[in-house]
This record gives structure tokens, sequence and C-alpha cells, in this order.
């Protein structure tokens, strides 16, 4: 395999994303704040935690799809509007410090939002994006990224990432855009031996194996939509509160809500997140909702990512394995069991791919 | 989003220069409207910052409108209407006097500079009073200055922000419960719902199992008697099940449900049932002695100071030795420590109000609107959240800094006086707000003003739909 990388110390990586600071350009990394560790604007590379070895409390999609953005802004002068298109933001941003899962996620969105039909803004963003994920040192209870096509070295959706290593770090080079960005400095580093390669090889093999649920297969698409009015939904939805946060926090959940906020002279046409767990997010002017339970609510959320978005990708979930909403689920739903049993309930085993 | 916030802002508010303090007075018609009718027919001068929006009744004046005027734009509002015994309607400004002491209490503990928010009882005569409560509001907001921080940090950025005491310092957590003891609580309960639904005296059991991670233990509906043996109990068992009623009792009007219960838990059917939401009747309460409950090597907060073992409401008593009918009382009352948020709460009303501010700010910040406060909260059971109303939208659906503060700002206040302090919403939100701090400043604001502890008598009134005509009210 083509591998080009350097061999850094934590100070010689800090020292350059600190350059990256000084020539202007926006870095988000994880930094704790009140016992969280959050994607924020950092000012310094010190900032930075990455030896904390967790992912973020919820994923930095924000940074390419935020919570809330405006798409126009209208003024009314008596009978005229004035229409006006947002200042698009031209500055750089490097993301630093992903987990691949996060990476993965980014890449999602990029099926969501580029792949067709181009999303002007998002596309913006993320032309003046870099990313650099971090391989993970270990697993949490939560992580299930090899169960659906990850790896906790996982390459998808970066330029460039940084593999631990016991006394310092590899990075290494995935894109054109992720060369760009260490140009000038490669000159001074220190190429990556292969012992270093082999290391950081050996580390994600214990990292993946120690991850033990067991994959899921694209496969089971079909298998997930006949169950569809199978009564086991009501029972695997049955405690689902219907909050946000699995799809808040989920890296690769895309759905959005127009809003409009102002008055009757000015005022902003919104996108903000939405999320399908919301009864509102099918409700019908009429008072009719398709979705009339919570269970059916649920159903949706695990089809989209199961059987829905694999058919239309390639076989590609969209769900990248990072556990967050299953870690942070107020009464513990574990979608990656959901898929499981009702995949198995739709067709017994043997039937199964 | 600046750009955002500054298309919603007309366009003289963007520069210092020529600022005229901006005011919003909402009014009664009877009285206060006719005295500032009587200072206009009066031809008194007085300054030229209010725009007085009318309405029936100081009691129809909910705090979300002085929320919205702060959201718009003003830089000050004042609330003024009869005085008390005036009432058109007799009672409706001492209501409004009880939620608005509750509201002061609010946006006192997060920090609103108090020179912007102003209550006066100004009668039809008193045409001098409005001029004079005018021109003492104008000049107070022209002293605090345009208010361009709703909704985000006075101090932008800045990272230096005072810190909350350690919770946990000099606090000794109980001891939590022995495996053995968890195993035989857990194989007596088991027995006990078994019992309960092959006789029939329960259609529905509510409990807890395993959940898929170490130590989470989650949520579980157990409706036939084989299934009894999935039910567990641990010192994880987190979760508040009297969220489930209300669903459980739409699909079925007269099913008779058992809950397994804490303590803390069974406080919230008291406010329930106080608001006509279910019976008592309906429930079979399963309660296990409990000594707190425990995530990541640390005991919850709120079960510092808890006194009860067993809620006192408990229809059965499930201990390591058995189980028993009725509610288990034991002869001694437990030691219980002092809460140690009450530390923390200290701490905030020592900061200077700007630096309250920038704290809740910060926290709000991160709220992603998830709803899961409102998602756990056993009372908030409304059909339809004021956050889902649209004609008008009340709270902006704009996940941005406006947006946060009127929703975490109306929750509390919708919680005010019925919250029970299980830290459900605490506990789960995903960005570490610390809605317990802001549930249980109010909780003891009331209980000091209005000597009200919403779990303790489901026959009492609820303290923001009654009133005493002495009430204290310094404030206005």
């Amino acid at each position: 395999m083509e591998r080009e990388g350097w061999r850094l110390s934590d100070k010689e990586w800090r020292e350059w994303v600190e350059a990256l600071l000084r020539a202007g350009k926006l870095v988000i990394a994880p930094v704790k704040e009140n016992d969280l560790l959050l994607f924020r604007h950092v000012l310094m590379a010190d900032e930075i935690s990455v030896s904390d070895q967790g992912k973020a409390q919820w994923s930095p999609k924000e940074f390419l799809f935020p919570r809330s953005e405006p798409l126009l802004i209208y003024r009314l002068r008596g009978a005229e509007v004035d229409l006006e298109e947002p200042k698009a933001d031209e500055r750089e941003q490097v993301l630093v410090g992903l987990r691949p899962c996060d990476a993965a996620g980014l890449s999602r969105l990029d099926d969501i939002f580029l792949l067709e039909e181009q999303d002007p803004s998002y596309a913006q963003r993320k032309k003046h994006t870099t990313i650099v994920s971090l391989a993970c040192d270990r697993a949490e209870p939560e992580c299930f990224c090899t169960a659906v096509g990850g790896s906790p070295a996982g390459t998808q959706g970066s330029d460039l990432l940084l593999l631990p290593l016991d006394d310092g770090w590899i990075l290494r080079v995935l894109t054109p855009k992720g060369k760009e960005l260490v140009a000038g400095w490669a000159a001074r580093w220190r190429p990556a031996l292969a012992e270093d390669w082999d290391r950081t090889e050996e580390r994600r093999s214990a990292v993946e194996n120690s991850i033990q649920l067991s994959p899921l297969s694209a496969q089971w698409g079909t298998a997930l939509e006949k169950s569809f009015g199978h009564p086991l939904w009501e029972s695997l939805g049955q405690r689902c509160l219907g909050c946000g946060i699995c799809a808040y926090v989920c890296p690769s959940c895309s759905c959005f809500d127009i809003n409009d906020e102002g008055n009757s002279f000015c005022g902003t046409r919104c996108r903000s997140w939405d999320s399908c767990a919301f009864a509102r997010f099918t409700l019908h002017a009429s008072g009719h909702n398709p979705r009339p339970t919570q269970p059916s609510r649920y159903r949706q959320r695990v089809l989209h990512k199961f059987a829905y978005f694999p058919d239309q990708h390639e076989g590609r979930f969209m769900c990248v394995g990072c556990g967050r909403c299953l870690r942070l689920c107020p009464v513990g739903i574990d979608i990656h069991h959901t898929v499981e049993r009702a995949a198995s309930a739709a067709s017994p085993e043997e039937e199964r791919p | 989003m600046d750009q955002l916030v500054e298309a919603r802002e007309a366009p003289e508010r963007t520069t210092e220069k020529g600022w005229e303090p901006r005011i919003v007075a909402m009014v009664c018609n009877w009285c206060t409207y006719a005295g500032a009718d009587m200072a206009g027919t009066a031809r008194r001068v007085y300054a030229p910052s209010v725009r007085i929006v009318r309405f029936l009744c100081t009691g129809r004046i909910d705090p979300l409108f002085i929320v919205k005027a702060f959201e718009q734009g003003a830089d000050g509002v004042v609330v003024s209407g009869c005085h008390p015994g005036d009432c058109h309607y007799v009672q409706g400004n001492l209501l409004a006097r009880r939620r608005f002491t509750v509201f002061q209490a609010l946006m006192d503990f997060l920090g609103l500079d108090r020179r912007r928010l102003h209550f006066a009882w100004i009668s039809a005569s008193e045409g001098v009073k409005w001029s004079r409560i005018v021109d003492e509001a104008t000049a107070a907001v022209r002293e605090a200055g345009p208010l361009r921080h709703w909704g985000r940090p006075v101090k932008g950025n800045s990272s230096a922000q005072p810190l909350l005491p350690d919770t946990d310092a000099g606090i000794a957590p109980r001891d939590p419960p022995s495996a053995e003891e968890n195993q035989l609580i857990t194989g007596h309960l088991q027995e006990l719902v078994t019992n309960l639904l092959s006789d029939g005296t329960v259609s529905t059991v509510i409990g807890y199992t395993a959940g898929s991670l170490p130590q989470q233990m989650v949520p579980l509906f157990v409706n036939e008697p084989r299934d009894a043996s999935t039910l567990g109990w641990n010192e994880h068992c987190a979760n508040n099940l009297v969220i489930y009623l209300p669903q459980v009792l739409k699909k079925n009007r007269d099913a008779k449900i058992g809950l397994v219960t804490k303590s803390c838990d069974a406080r919230a059917l008291i406010p329930l049932i106080r608001e006509g939401q279910l019976r008592r009747e309906q429930i079979v309460l399963l309660g296990i002695p409990c000594r707190g409950m425990w995530n990541q090597g640390k005991m919850a907060a709120k079960c510092y100071s808890c006194s009860e073992e067993v809620s006192p409401f408990t229809d059965w008593t499930i201990t390591p030795e058995g189980t028993k009918k009725g509610s288990l009382t034991s002869a001694e009352r437990r030691q219980v420590s002092p809460d140690p948020r009450d530390r923390e709460i200290a701490s905030l009303g020592s900061f200077l109000p700007e630096e309250r501010w920038d704290y809740w700010q910060r926290q709000f910040d991160r709220c992603l609107r998830c709803y899961a406060c409102r998602a756990v909260c056993p009372l908030c059971y409304c059909a339809t959240c004021i956050s889902d109303k649209n004609r008008p939208q009340w709270i902006p659906t704009t996940i941005d800094g406006k947006g946060n503060m009127a929703w975490n700002v109306v929750r509390a206040m919708h919680l005010a006086g019925r919250c029970i302090g299980c830290d459900e919403c605490a506990r789960v939100c995903p960005a570490g707000i610390r809605l317990d701090l802001l549930n249980r400043g109010l909780v003891q604001e009331i209980e000091r003003r209005f000597d009200f502890c919403s779990h303790v008598n489901p026959e009492s009134s609820p303290p923001l739909t009654t009133f005493q005509p002495d009430d204290p009210d310094e404030f206005i």
C-alpha cells in the first residue's frame, strides 16, 4: 500500500497547527469544557485535547452543516421585498482531531449534500475545509465502527490522519488537499519508517479486535424493509421518548427544517437541524401524522440508516458506528442491537446472505 | 450566526451613536393604560422611550412576552397594572404578582441586569406615577446601555470564567449496596411482579433491565408474567419511570400499572395527581429502598440530601429480606448530608450579575435543542409543547443564542413550583447544561416565598395558580 507520512512528536504537530493558526486558518479541535470534550474554535494549538482518548461529546458536523444557518435575508419596504444572500464564509478551516468515525460521518454528509444536486452552502464550506483525523488508541464500550465497515484507523473522509505511537505520532497524508496543508513542513519532518507503520498496524488490529459487536450486512436492507409491519418494532421503540439526542449527536444525520425568523419588516429564512424522532417532523398541516407513534418514528430512523440509504448509496450505511446515540440516549436504545433483532425477525437466520 | 442576528435588528441598532433606550411597557387596560392616558391629558412631560403594549389584565402577561420583548431588541421592559385589590377581574394581578416574583428570581439567577426589568402598580389616577416610573426606568436602562447580549455572553468568547466550587469536596457519599443485596432484591422483585401480573392486579409493570453498556440500566415494560425474569435492580437504575405513565394510560385509560420506583421518582406522582393527570389508584408502586444512584463512580448529587429510603406512597416494599405490603418506614431517620448543589447555587449568587449571565449564556450556547430535558421530565406532559407551537412562534426554532435562551427560560418557568427535583433533565442533557441548578434555584425560591413544596400534598394548589393577598412584592 502506498503510504506517505512523517514521524512527529506531540510538539512538532502542535507547532504545525500553531503555524496554521498564524496563517489565518480557523482551527477546530476537541477542547475540554465543563468536563465535556467538544469541538471548538481554538486560538492556540495547546488547547487541543488529544491525550484524553475518548471521542467528542458530539460530532463536528456543525462546522460543515451548522445547527442553524441563514439561507436568505429579507427586508420589506412597503410593497417591495429586498432579498439578500447571506455572506459566505470564505475562510479556510481545518478540523483537527476527529475520530475516524466522525470523518466517515462527514463523508456521509457529502453523499447527501454533494452527490447529486450540490447544496451551495455545504459545498462552499466543504471546499474550504481540510480534515485531520486522529486514529483511535482504544475502543469505548459503545463503539462499533468495525460492524458498519469502519475502522479505528479508517481513512474515509479524512485528508490527513494522525496515528498514535507510544512516543509520538505518524501524520499520514491521504489526499492532495492534505498534502497541501503540510506543504513546506514535510521537508523538516522525518519520514515514518516501515517499523513505525507496522506498529500502527498492530495498534489498529488490537483496537479492532477489542470491538466485539458482530458486523451488520448491507444485504439485510431488504430484510429490514420486510420487517416494516412486524410487531417487534412496537417493543423495540416502546421506550423511546422522542427527544432529538440521537440525531443531533450523530455524525451522519442530516435532516433539517426550514424556518423563518423575524417580523413583518425584516428577517431571515434559516435552515435548522431537525430530528425524525420528533412528532412534529412528519406532522401535516391537517393534523394528520403519518408516523403517529414513537416506535414508528424510531423505525424510520433505523430503516433510513440501514435500509433506504444503503440502497441508494452502494451499500454504505448511514451509520458510522460511533455509538454516541447509545451512550447518550436517556433510555439506552441500542441501534446495533435493533438492526440485528429486526433483520432476524423478518427473515430467519438461514435465509440471510 | 452573527450575520443572522444583525439582520434581525433594525439598522440604527448597530451603532452606539445616537442610541436611545427602547423600552417595552406591558400594561393593563384598566389601570396603568388609563394612568398613562391621564399623564397625557395632564400634558406631563416624560421620556419618549416607551412603547406600550396594552393587555386586558396583568394576569394575561406571560413571562414569555417579556422574553420575547428582549429577544426582539428591547433594552428594558416595564410591567404595570392595577394595585393589589383593584383588579378589574378581582385577582388577575395577584396571580400575576406570583408569576413575576418567580420570573424576577429566575432572571436574577441568570444574571440579567436588574436595571432592565421593572414592575409597578399604577392606577388610573396615577398619571404622575406613570411618568415618574417611565423616567426612572429610562434612566436605569440608559445607565445599563444597549442590550446587545441577549442570548450571548457579555465578554464574547473569553474563557476567563468564574468556576463553581468542587461539588464533591468534603461531603462523603453513602455506601452503595452490595451486589448480593441487589441480587436478593432483584429475585424478590421478579417474584412479586410475576404474582401481580398473574393475578391481574396490574396489566403492565414498568421496571429496569440491563442495557447494552456496562453498568447501564434501561427501562423495561413487562406485560407477561414470564418476562418478569428480565427485570433487574442495582444502583444504576437512574431513569424516572413515571414519564411512561401518560403513554400507557393514553392507550388504556383504566389500565393499572405497576411501577418500580425510587423515592425521588415517586414524588413526581404528587404534582401529576394534583394537576389531574392520573389517579393514584391506577398505580401500584413497587418501592425499593434506595441508597443513592451511581454513575461513573459518583453518587448523584440529588442523593446526598435525600432522607427517604422508600417513598411513603409505596404499595409494596422490596428489601433484600423479602417483600412487604405498604411502605417500609424505618424507625430512625437516616443520615443526610447537605445537597452539594447548594454550595454551587450560593457561589453563583456571589458572582456579579454579569458573570452569572456569562456563566449561563455559555451553557445555553451548547444547547442543541434536542428537547431531551422535556422528553425525560415527568411533568412535561403538555399535548403540544409551547416550543412546538408556531402561530405565533414563541420559541424561535433557530438553534442559536436567542432561541436557546427562550427555550431554557420558558422550560424553567413552566416547571417552577412543579419540579420535584428528580434531576433527569440534567442527567440526560448531552450539552451538560446545569438544569438542576436552575430548577433547584426556583424550588428554593418558591419554598422561601410561598412556603410550598411540590411533592408533599396532592390536595394543595400549585403556587402559581393561587395567591395570598399579602404575598411579598418588594421588587414591585
